[in-house]
């Protein structure tokens, strides 16, 4: 019987010893693994052009059925993604998302891609269904350049959205931007930057 | 073998070692299809000559050392043919890659990617692998604009010239050719001419893979968006069978579906892009009373009582004779006969009617013609041109009958006189007399000639609308009731509904909206603005929702269950595509209500098919109809 309390009191001496595995979440964060699956994020080229063109084939790989993508015709002038044809509207809903990474395998030209988010908390459901807004990737172009147009992209910087997209339907105005998740310093892919 | 083997119009085929028993004539590739065996094609189709072109039907064919063409080898008597033999195998894999040479492969940016043949082969029967890099590959022009409706994308395409060919064979407009030669040979309109054909909306059906598109159609939506629904063309009452193609609760497209009676697969312009109406935004979503003060939504049992109550004051007031009734020939035949019974049993009134212009001199010999019968006809004779600018579909009836049967097709213009009309059908035995409603007068003089000259006649009428036969069926006339039979007291006729409401001998209408018949030709405004109680059923904002004093939305076509009746008589059913966003029963359902509450003896049914029912009951030429079968109008009375 004695033994047993002196091994107790030695586990908890040697806890006490070392340092507490909890943080102090949300404040502070766990770096995510670099190849996690959480929020998904929808790409850019350089030059600011998405790269999605609006084909639905995420949305037809995917198995729950969550993805809603609406195309339009590009104007030559003016184009949103190279080629015809780009996603007018791009709506993910998170709650119904399983995170398998289906739509990143469909995608033939690497739009989408799974990214590190993971704090897919709100208070109110419309906001879990992420809207292009949402999901797109931020481009320097568009804080770096005051007014004019952008290179290879021919948009007003005063217009925030390239996309012309889901302005009805764009994501929730003045939502917080929320804790973002700690990148590993091992990655440095832009494509795992989470979006701004 | 059986007694048919050895009758003298069938032989015996054996595709891959089964034996089949077609026709005489028969093309291999329909033997094959018989058989069960499947054939890939490209330039074959149903309802174009042969040519083989595409090179990817090629079978072996018993002995002969080179493979064959199975879209353009005529089966003999003990042919054996092998479908799946090392050497078709191999065949078919080349000439995938040589389709596939310049193919951009572009599939996800194609709105046939999907639903292409290309991209089905090059899965099932292609090498899997490219010899040659993408980087290289011979450029053509993308996105070419034909015309408004049309998109040709020259990289896409395989040549296997089913455009040209359908330009050729069926509508003989010929707007589309071949230039250059070998591998920079492109489709191009003539001339460089826009497309100006009426029916270029089935270029994109004919097209096996995604080099012509529909403009309408244009990237909005992939084919494992889509529900599809088999329905009617509400474009005209010609009868045309489409599929509603639906995308949540948005009519995207109209496709063609084969009723070779009808149709023939294909379909019009006017009929293919009038999808874009069934989308309105000006819909009507919830029932208002404006009666004596600002509009009010509610519920749509109290606007049925409300509605009911003024016209009841009416009534009591004025008299029977003083309400009157319109349809729309865009109701389905339950609604028409709904409405009919609540004019005559319930409000009692003989003014009811669903276009402007009288219905006088009926006789069955209107509409004894069928569409199908218009091919065996010796001499057509088309009198007017609104027959075929209301269905265009029928111009490419009457060419087949000239091209593939031989028939002489006259077309005279509606002020013609009637001997002289006559004259280009002289000598015929067998004549069609086509004719649109305008012009039946005409068309019957001309028929009587033909008739008394000794030769039989059939005659077919084009109505309004898409059911406007199935409201004049169904009794939606001032002068018949349903069934043709002859009414003691001859009411006012459209026109006369809308001068009454004017100069007041009409206190109050009922009326079901949109009526383009009506529309058309009358100041429908000033009339619903005078009259002094309007109930309006209708699903969008037209002259009736502006000036009733109750309104109560109606649904549209693509939202409708029930039939439809074809100018040349054909019931044909109309299934919901969409599900209207109105918590409003159909309009079946709002005229049993309002009959209902207008103290009916006895209540009508309020479900399509039960409507349905009681029509056969009352129509006895309708009795035999189920299934799409034509309504036999001589034993109309």
């Amino acid at each position: 019987m004695f033994r047993e309390l002196l091994g107790g009191l030695r586990a908890t001496a040697r806890a006490m010893a070392s340092r507490p595995i909890t943080i102090q979440y949300p404040e502070e964060q766990r770096p995510v693994p670099p190849r996690a699956r959480g929020r998904h994020i929808l790409h850019r080229y350089d030059n600011g052009l998405e790269k999605c063109i609006g084909c639905e084939l995420c949305a037809g790989a995917c198995p729950v059925g969550c993805i809603y993508v609406q195309a339009a015709a590009n104007d030559p002038a003016h184009p949103v993604s190279p080629g015809e044809r780009y996603a007018v509207r791009y709506e993910i809903n998170l709650m119904r998302c399983i995170y398998c990474g289906y739509c990143t395998e469909a995608c033939p030209t690497e739009a989408i891609t799974m990214g590190p988010r993971l704090d897919l908390v709100d208070y109110k459901r419309e906001r879990l269904i992420a809207t292009k807004d949402d999901l797109l990737e931020a481009w320097s172009g568009f804080t770096t350049m005051s007014q004019g147009v952008a290179p290879g992209l021919g948009r007003p910087a005063s217009q925030p959205t390239p996309m012309g997209a889901g302005s009805p339907h764009s994501g929730p105005a003045g939502r917080a931007p929320g804790l973002r998740p700690v990148i590993p310093a091992a990655s440095g892919d832009p494509a795992d930057t989470p979006p701004a | 073998m059986t007694d048919v083997a050895r009758s003298p119009e069938l032989i015996t085929v054996i595709v891959d070692g089964r034996p089949v028993q077609v026709p005489v004539g028969t093309l291999v590739w329909d033997a094959c299809e018989k058989a069960g065996v499947f054939v890939p094609v490209y330039c074959a189709h149903k309802k174009l000559d042969p040519v083989a072109v595409c090179r990817m039907c090629l079978v072996e064919i018993g002995t002969l050392p080179k493979l064959q063409p199975a879209c353009a080898t005529v089966a003999s008597d003990g042919m054996e043919v092998r479908t799946r033999t090392e050497k078709v195998r191999e065949f078919r894999e080349g000439n995938l890659e040589f389709l596939l040479l310049n193919h951009p492969l572009d599939c996800p940016v194609c709105d046939r990617g999907g639903e292409c043949d290309l991209q089905d082969f090059a899965l099932r029967y292609g090498p899997g692998r490219t010899r040659r890099a993408i980087t290289t590959k011979v450029h053509f022009n993308k996105a070419v604009r034909l015309s408004d409706k049309i998109v040709l994308d020259q990289e896409r395409c395989i040549l296997c010239w089913r455009c040209t060919r359908y330009y050729d064979e069926v509508t003989g407009e010929k707007e589309l050719v071949l230039q250059e030669r070998g591998v920079h040979t492109v489709v191009a309109p003539f001339e460089g001419r826009p497309l100006q054909s009426m029916f270029q909306g089935n270029l994109p059906e004919v097209c096996p893979v995604g080099a012509l598109t529909h403009a309408q159609y244009r990237f909005r939506a992939r084919p494992w968006d889509l529900r599809r629904t088999p329905s009617v063309c509400p474009g005209c009452s010609y009868g045309c069978n489409l599929n509603i193609d639906t995308r949540e609760t948005e009519v995207v497209r109209f496709a063609s579906s084969d009723k070779p009676e009808v149709d023939d697969g294909w379909l019009c312009d006017r009929g293919r892009y009038g999808s874009g109406d069934l989308n309105r935004a000006d819909r009507v979503r919830s029932p208002e009373v404006r009666l004596g003060g600002p509009g009010r939504s509610m519920a749509y049992s109290e606007a049925i009582e409300a509605a009911a109550t003024a016209l009841a004051s009416v009534i009591s007031e004025h008299g029977r004779e003083r309400v009157a009734v319109l349809g729309t020939p865009l109701m389905t035949n339950e609604e028409a006969f709904v409405l009919q019974w609540l004019a005559r049993e319930v409000i009692g009134t003989p003014h009811v009617d669903h276009q402007l212009l009288p219905w006088t001199d009926l006789s069955p010999a209107e509409f004894s013609l069928g569409i199908e019968e218009i091919e065996a006809c010796d001499a057509i004779l088309v009198v007017g041109e609104q027959a075929e600018a209301t269905a265009p579909v029928l111009t490419l009836r009457l060419y087949k009958a000239e091209r593939k049967s031989g028939r002489r097709v006259s077309r005279v213009p509606g002020d013609i006189e009637a001997g002289e009309a006559a004259r280009r059908i002289a000598g015929a035995s067998r004549v069609g007399v086509i004719s649109h409603e305008r012009d039946r007068g005409l068309a019957a003089q001309v028929a009587a000639i033909a008739v008394a000259s000794g030769a039989s006649v059939g005659r077919l009428t084009i109505t309004v609308g898409v059911n406007g036969r199935g409201c004049k069926d169904l009794g939606l006339l001032p002068n018949y009731r349903p069934g043709y039979v002859a009414t003691a007291e001859v009411g006012l006729h459209g026109r006369g509904i809308l001068e009454g409401c004017q100069s007041g001998e009409i206190r109050a209408l009922l009326a079901v909206g949109p009526n383009p018949a009506v529309e058309a030709g009358a100041d429908l405004d000033r009339a619903c603005a005078a009259v002094q109680l309007l109930i309006a059923i209708t699903p969008v904002r037209d002259a009736f929702w502006r000036h009733a004093g109750v309104v109560l939305p109606g649904r549209t076509i693509a939202e409708k269950a029930g039939t439809v009746t074809s100018s040349e008589g054909r019931v044909q059913t109309v299934r919901i595509a969409v599900h209207p966003n109105i918590a409003v029963p159909s309009e079946v359902g709002l005229l049993a209500g309002l009959g209902a509450c207008l103290g009916a003896a006895r209540p009508a049914p309020t479900a399509p098919a039960a409507v349905l029912e009681e029509i056969r009951t009352a129509v006895p030429s309708y009795a035999a109809t189920a299934g799409g079968l034509r309504a036999a109008w001589g034993k109309l009375r």
